[in-house]
């Protein structure tokens, strides 16, 4: 880390927009002197008004470009500092030329994430959107965009406040209690405080339930299409690829190598996994073929199981659908229109598995696939839940303090409450810290600030 | 420089005389200054001592060598230990005090140490030499008194303006005048100041109350304190005071409507008082205007001493005109004819914010300066002596050339005092509560000696006669634990456990086992109960205690980064101005306490720390 990141005592200089030609190209600057270096630039002895478009042109010997200038002074800005938007027409030549003036003037080029971490050192944003800004800028589906604009908009956060607030309300009544024991105050009855922290521990649960799909929308998931040689699985490779990536012929154990796509399966980013028919072979590239299909099965987040609706399931079959089960499983019956040799229903093996019958030739039934397979993977409706967690740290965190709140549960029904309360604030001290630890953020000490606005203390 | 003192006392308050006690103790040739020794640790608000973590810092200033504990214990005339009925961590002693008596005790254990001289007069300016103290003048031609090193505990004396209505009077406390040359003084050498309010409630004449018939109409609700009381000192053996009654009663409609029809006549309510008051202890006039939905108040009757004729209306702390006092007085259940001896109050004064002392309670600004007590903010009579003890001791330390002593939030309620006070300055006055404390679990009544006692001896304020106690105490606890280890018992269920897996669980009290005769334990009379509660709590809630001694060790890795002295907050590139401003008032020594400081947010912490971790440049470039 270079010794002058931390500064935001300077004025940083970025171009914002991505390198290459564009229409237009957008610099940012970031700092106490971020107003009077744009003046420089422009030639300007009048001051920029504020948080309005200006038109102006960026001079140095001569005029570099036309540009639109606007100005906004902090804290009411992005990074909390003073900010100007210089909207220049997008010729890397061109920006250079302006990034360039503007180091002259005494800017300096930013780092990456510069602006972010200063609007996070201001308190503009707190841990969690300031890594969603990442999440943001670096999402190649709309839901991986809507997840990090959620936790950018403070969704996140709010559900973490929302609990938060309820276990504050819990530790400052129980504090209250034992701070205040002569105040003639009932501050907390026993039967509401179990019904409150089951409230609090089943949203918390609920956040981190979530949180797996959230994961899977961050980071993509892999999904590994398994099954015996020749039951169709290349077809639905290039079925759900949306092209004939696969070679696909009536032969047995064409495809020996991973095939991979990666795809956009309704706003979920989706790496699809083709891979050679499961048998015992003697053809050294097919069984090596083979062994790759078995390794790409075990740290695929997803498989389709592909089977034949028209043959008998064959030892082969059952060998497949019984090793290693894995949560997300989804059965794809093929060759429906070929006839049907057996019921889903009838067969134990598919291990209660959601199954979805189709012809990938005649294309009966193949609607019904990209439901099915969304629905295996838990991310039926997302829109109907927008607050998800989608990181690692978070998750880790939220795991602790679910740990903590279970702990001070269990000790307030241990015998009618024999242990006592200031064990249980401990514990509910230390899931809070982990709800804060989130946030990136300390709350004040406002337990005691609480109970003196809502109860009369002092007797 | 051989008639120096080595350290002055101004004010014989608690703070002042646990400070003038410390000092002499260590050592030091010990001036302690006071306007009259007839007010020598005198109560000149409720006469108690203790209360919820109040009790924990008499523990403390006891375990460590202090007066306080001693002191109560002897002149106490009821004791209570709060919240029996929840955790060890939070049983704190209280306890009613002859206020007389008690004063007498202290002034009494003063005057058998030879390193103490008692000088009356009044202080006036402070004289000191490039920023050191070199002495104080007394006014009135007092003279001028040398000394190395100066503890102020002058209480609301600084600019005190006593309101009763419209009335107001320049005092400190009832009857006595401010002290101005020396705010004057101090304020020359540019510490920031605020001002507080506080009050206390009228006091009635006892004979004039009919206690018995009060409490046989069901008007009061007699208080007697515990039948067992449990002392504050580790070197009581037995309370030996019979226990006086206190009288609980609560306020009526009447009471309501005249605090309503007078409030504009309240000090508080005019705008007439411009300072801070304390909202855990608001007068009469703030209950009834701000939780209009609360039907009734609790007041408390408590005598002032067994021969006193004064009893202290706690609850009823007001500063409205006299004739409305005693209105209100009569309005409340029991009294109509309750005799009003003096009105109650409200007092303003200047206090010195104390983010300009260092954790030794020296001010930053002058060398040899010390603060303790209601100066610094702080309100209570335990808050105070805790800070005249570290102060008395540090003055001690300065003088003879050795290291402040701090202690830790991790170590005692008297480490979270001082830590909050230099970190976070006052808003109110400040009063300790166990939710201050982080480590509420580890810091503990019964174990306050085994926290604090060594350190005391370490730094010569234990002597003797207590060590010989502490050790026999230590060698105690072994052998108790050993014998429950070894103890079979039959459980209910009719299996055989060892009586120390038995007691782990919840519901099984170690007190119980031992009235049945199920097992033998050593105990020293008067310290049963929390001996016996140090042994239990340190088995039943093992698991609890052992996560917050890991808690403890982390913070100290994660938060225990020392920022040196002289750190130029400034140069860290990254802050912003009020973060570099309120880190340059405070010079937090830790990473920990920058993180306690408003307004400093983490991740300003987290820029100093990977500051500080950075690798020295060469000193070339």
């Amino acid at each position: 880390m270079p010794s002058t990141f931390f500064s935001s005592s300077d004025t940083i200089v970025a171009i914002a927009t991505p390198p290459g030609r564009g229409a237009l190209g957008v610099i940012r600057l970031s700092g106490p002197d971020a107003h009077r270096i744009a003046g420089t630039l422009l030639g300007r002895s009048t001051p920029l008004e504020p948080r309005r478009a200006t038109f102006a042109r960026i001079r140095r010997s001569r005029s570099i470009d036309q540009v639109v200038a606007t100005f906004f002074p902090g804290p009411a800005s992005y990074t909390g500092q003073d900010l100007v938007e210089l909207g220049a027409h997008g010729s890397p030549i061109v920006l250079r030329q302006i990034i360039d003036a503007a180091v002259a003037a005494g800017a300096r080029l930013a780092e990456p994430g510069e602006f972010t971490l200063r609007a996070f050192l201001n308190g503009k944003i707190d841990l969690v959107q300031a890594e969603a800004v990442a999440d943001l800028i670096d999402s190649v589906t709309p839901l991986q965009a809507r997840a990090a604009f959620d936790q950018l908009e403070g969704t996140l956060t709010d559900a973490i406040s929302a609990i938060d607030a309820r276990l504050f309300d819990v530790i400052a009544r129980l504090e209250a209690s034992l701070d205040f024991p002569d105040e003639g105050y009932h501050f907390v009855d026993p039967g509401d405080l179990v019904r409150e922290l089951d409230r609090i521990l089943a949203d918390t649960r609920a956040l981190l339930r979530r949180a797996e799909t959230g994961r899977l929308i961050r980071e993509g998931l892999q999904v590994v299409i398994v099954g015996k040689p020749n039951v169709g699985k290349s077809t639905l490779f290039n079925t759900l690829a949306g092209a004939a990536r696969a070679i696909v012929t009536a032969q047995p154990g064409t495809t020996r190598d991973l095939l991979t796509e990666t795809i956009d399966l309704d706003g979920l980013k989706m790496t699809l996994v083709d891979t050679a028919g499961i048998r015992e072979t003697h053809n050294e590239v097919e069984r090596e073929g083979v062994l790759r299909a078995r390794r790409a099965q075990d740290v695929a987040d997803a498989r389709i199981l592909v089977l034949d609706g028209s043959e008998p399931l064959d030892a082969e079959d059952v060998a497949i659908l019984l090793n290693d089960q894995n949560s997300r499983d989804l059965c794809v019956v093929n060759k429906v229109d070929v006839g049907s040799a057996w019921r889903a229903a009838d067969v134990p093996a598919l291990l209660g598995r959601p199954v979805v019958m189709m012809s990938l030739r005649t294309g009966e039934g193949v609607d019904a696939l990209k439901p099915a397979l969304l629905q295996a993977l838990g991310v039926e409706a997302p829109e109907r839940d927008p607050v998800r967690v989608t990181n690692a740290r978070h998750i880790g965190l939220l795991t602790d303090c679910i740990e903590s709140l279970a702990r001070a549960r269990a000790a307030v029904d241990m015998s009618g409450g024999a242990i006592p309360e200031e064990f249980v604030l401990d514990d509910l001290h230390d899931a809070r810290e982990k709800l804060e630890q989130v946030r990136g953020r300390r709350a004040p000490d406002a337990v005691l600030q609480e109970i003196f606005s809502r109860f009369c203390i002092g007797k | 420089m051989s008639d120096d003192f080595d350290v002055i006392v101004i004010g014989a308050g608690h703070a002042g005389c646990e400070a003038a006690w410390a000092a002499a103790r260590l050592g030091s040739r010990v001036a302690l200054c006071s306007l009259s020794r007839d007010t020598v640790a005198h109560m000149p608000c409720n006469p108690a001592v203790g209360g919820t973590a109040k009790g924990h810092l008499v523990r403390e200033i006891d375990a460590l060598g202090g007066l306080m504990g001693e002191a109560i214990d002897a002149t106490g005339i009821q004791f209570k230990l709060l919240n029996r009925s929840r955790g060890p961590a939070v049983w704190s002693p209280r306890a009613q005090a002859d206020k007389r008596e008690y004063g007498r005790w202290v002034r009494a254990r003063l005057e058998t140490e030879p390193n103490i001289t008692w000088i009356c007069g009044k202080a006036g300016r402070i004289v000191i030499e490039s920023d050191r103290i070199r002495g104080i003048e007394l006014e009135e031609g007092g003279g001028f008194i040398p000394g190395r090193a100066l503890v102020i505990t002058t209480g609301t004396f600084l600019n005190g303006l006593i309101h009763i209505g419209p009335e107001t009077q320049p005092a400190g406390r009832a009857g006595e005048p401010p002290s101005r040359d020396l705010a004057e003084s101090l304020k020359s050498f540019g510490f920031r100041w605020g001002r507080l309010k506080t009050g206390t409630p009228p006091r009635l004449l006892r004979e004039s109350i009919d206690f018995d018939g009060g409490v046989s109409r069901g008007t009061f609700v007699e208080e007697r304190g515990d039948a067992e009381p449990v002392p504050f000192s580790f070197l009581t053996d037995a309370i030996a005071r019979e226990p006086t009654s206190c009288y609980l009663l609560y306020t009526n409609e009447a009471v309501r409507d005249l605090v309503r029809a007078h409030v504009g006549e309240s000090p508080l309510f005019n705008g007439q008082i411009k300072g801070i008051g304390p909202r855990y202890c608001p007068s009469l006039e703030d209950k009834i205007v701000r939780f209009p939905d609360r039907e009734r108040h609790q007041v408390y009757l408590e005598p002032e001493g067994v021969e006193s004729r004064e009893i202290y209306v706690n609850g009823c702390s007001m500063s409205l005109p006299r004739a409305v006092q005693e209105s209100i007085i009569r309005a409340l259940p029991g009294l109509a004819d309750a005799v009003v001896l003096r009105p109650g109050y409200a007092v303003e004064y200047d206090f010195i914010q104390p983010t300009e002392l260092r954790r030794s309670l020296e001010t930053k600004r002058i060398a040899g300066l010390f603060l303790a007590g209601q100066i610094n903010g702080t309100s209570g009579y335990e808050e105070a002596a805790g800070q005249g003890l570290m102060a008395g001791i540090n003055a001690a330390r300065l003088v003879r050339g050795e290291p402040a002593l701090g202690l830790g939030r991790d170590q005692a309620y008297l480490g979270i005092l001082i830590d909050e006070l230099i970190t976070k300055g006052c808003l109110e006055p400040y009063r300790m509560f166990t939710s201050r404390a982080e480590h509420r679990l580890l810091l503990r009544i019964d174990n306050a000696d085994l926290r604090l006692t060594p350190i005391g001896r370490s730094i010569g304020l234990v002597d003797d006669t207590r060590w010989s106690r502490f050790e026999a105490r230590q060698a105690r606890f072994a052998r108790n634990r050993e014998a429950l280890q070894s103890t079979a018992l039959r459980t209910p269920c009719g299996n055989r456990a060892s009586a120390l897996e038995w007691l782990r669980r919840p519901e099984v009290k170690l007190a119980d086992l031992y009235r049945d005769g199920q097992i033998a334990l050593e105990v020293q009379a008067g310290q049963e109960g929390l001996d016996l509660a140090s042994l239990e709590t340190t088995i039943k809630y093992e698991g609890y205690l052992r996560r917050q001694v890991a808690t403890v060790e982390r913070l100290r890795r994660e938060e225990g980064r020392r920022i040196p002295e002289a750190f130029a907050f400034a140069t860290v590139p990254g802050l912003s101005r009020e973060v570099i401003q309120r880190l340059s008032e405070v010079r937090p020594d830790t990473l920990g306490q920058a993180l306690r400081i408003p307004g400093v947010t983490p991740a300003a912490v987290a820029v100093i720390g990977a500051y500080l971790g950075r690798p020295m440049r060469p000193a070339a470039s």
